[in-house]
């Protein structure tokens, strides 16, 4: 499959959060890679169905670039209502060639950690008789939105900056290339210690305690 | 307490699990499930329990619960179907916010004391050797992630062999 001078690329977000959100930090970050000379069709995937619309917008695209977040070490459960629509559709329809790529987020520090999840929509891919080109996986995602507006150059940024350009290359040039896995460039525990602060502090501004953090829940002997 | 969570269609469901008494708690479809939306109020809002107003807001609870965790679901894709996957989705509050490094990776901490074992069947006519691969990591991926441990994963055409194979419910 060759790049074309002239594309038309889908980008997917498919968070379950409406706003706001990593995998539209991720996309934003994406799209002044890939826009010049070609057409953004933009979606975000809110609920477990899609319209024929939708479903007509995609198809007419030569990639689909999907960015969701990692959800109990897969997919999150609308957006695989989705992809099994869109499998029934791209597998009984007549369509040109599409190529996907998927860039998972997830908050434990190791990219490797979405593994699966691309595994899943490579297999997703090979139903919906879709092509796979590239899966990124983003560990360490908490950090997404802290470097957003930082220059690529910013060390800290380095490596996201980096996957980000390496797969905007294949996606302009609709190429396959061995999935990369990263995280940022910043000490795991220290991230881990960041992380926890950040917890504490936005249970204190919802008005509760630090404490309740660790809340346990007793059902009693109740069964459902 | 043993829990079932299944996508069974109603006629089925009705068939393999009458006059049952395998488990404490089965969790199945009853169309009022909504989707994770990502909101963590299950970690800083009202930790523990999810807001979504319908009857899986305590699964994360009901899980704290739960020694023997019995999944039935069709394979897609080398994962579960939607509606398992959304019962999974919001039961995140079984887990605590906080990161753990649990055989060299970061997990999440755990929130309760009890220990899940995991039994994972899959169905599906034509499950392929890849799909099987990728449900098998999933499984052992998500047993790592509560901190519990795999005790069986098995795939088959249909979900009643599912039941034979795992010795789970008297009438098949």
């Amino acid at each position: 499959m060759k790049g074309r001078l002239y594309m038309k690329i889908g980008l997917i977000n498919g968070s379950p959060k409406q706003r706001n959100s990593v995998s539209e930090t991720i996309i934003s970050q994406l799209k002044g890679r890939i826009e010049k000379g070609n057409q953004l069709i933009e979606l975000h995937f809110r609920t477990n169905r899609l319209s024929d619309q939708s479903i007509g917008q995609l198809a007419s695209c030569d990639c689909l670039v999907f960015a969701f977040p990692l959800y109990v070490d897969g997919i999150p459960s609308h957006l695989l209502a989705c992809l099994r629509q869109l499998e029934d559709y791209f597998s009984k329809e007549a369509k040109k060639e599409l190529r996907v790529y998927c860039l998972v987020n997830c908050g434990f520090y190791e990219g490797e950690q979405t593994a699966i999840a691309q595994d899943i929509m490579k297999n997703w891919c090979k139903r919906a008789t879709l092509s796979w080109g590239q899966g990124i996986g983003i560990g360490s995602g908490g950090m997404v939105q802290s470097v957003a507006n930082a220059g690529d150059d910013f060390r800290l940024k380095r490596n996201f900056a980096r996957a980000l350009d390496m797969v905007s290359k294949n996606i302009l040039s609709l190429s396959e290339a061995e999935n990369v896995y990263i995280n940022f460039n910043f000490p795991r525990l220290l991230y881990k210690l960041c992380g926890e602060m950040g917890w504490r502090k936005q249970i204190i501004n919802e008005g509760l305690k630090v404490k309740d953090l660790n809340r346990r829940i007793d059902l009693g002997d109740s069964k459902g | 307490m043993k829990i079932l969570i299944h996508d069974l269609d109603d006629s089925v469901a009705e068939g393999l699990l009458k006059d049952n008494k395998e488990f404490d708690l089965v969790i199945s479809d009853d169309g009022t499930i909504k989707a994770c939306i990502g909101c963590f109020a299950c970690w800083i809002k009202n930790p523990g329990l999810c807001i979504l107003k319908d009857s899986y807001s305590d699964t994360g609870a009901k899980l704290s619960k739960c020694d023997d965790l019995i999944i039935i679901s069709r394979s897609y894709y080398g994962g579960y179907s939607p509606f398992v996957k959304n019962v999974l989705d919001r039961g995140i509050s079984y887990v605590h916010p906080y990161f753990v490094i649990r055989n060299g990776q970061m997990h999440h901490k755990r929130r309760y004391k009890n220990r899940i074992g995991l039994q994972v069947g899959f169905y599906g006519s034509d499950i392929t050797e890849e799909e099987k691969a990728t449900a098998e990591k999933l499984v052992r991926a998500n047993s790592i992630n509560y901190d519990g441990y795999v005790k069986d994963i098995s795939f088959a055409k249909d979900p009643t062999e599912i039941f034979k194979s795992f010795k789970i419910a008297k009438n098949v």
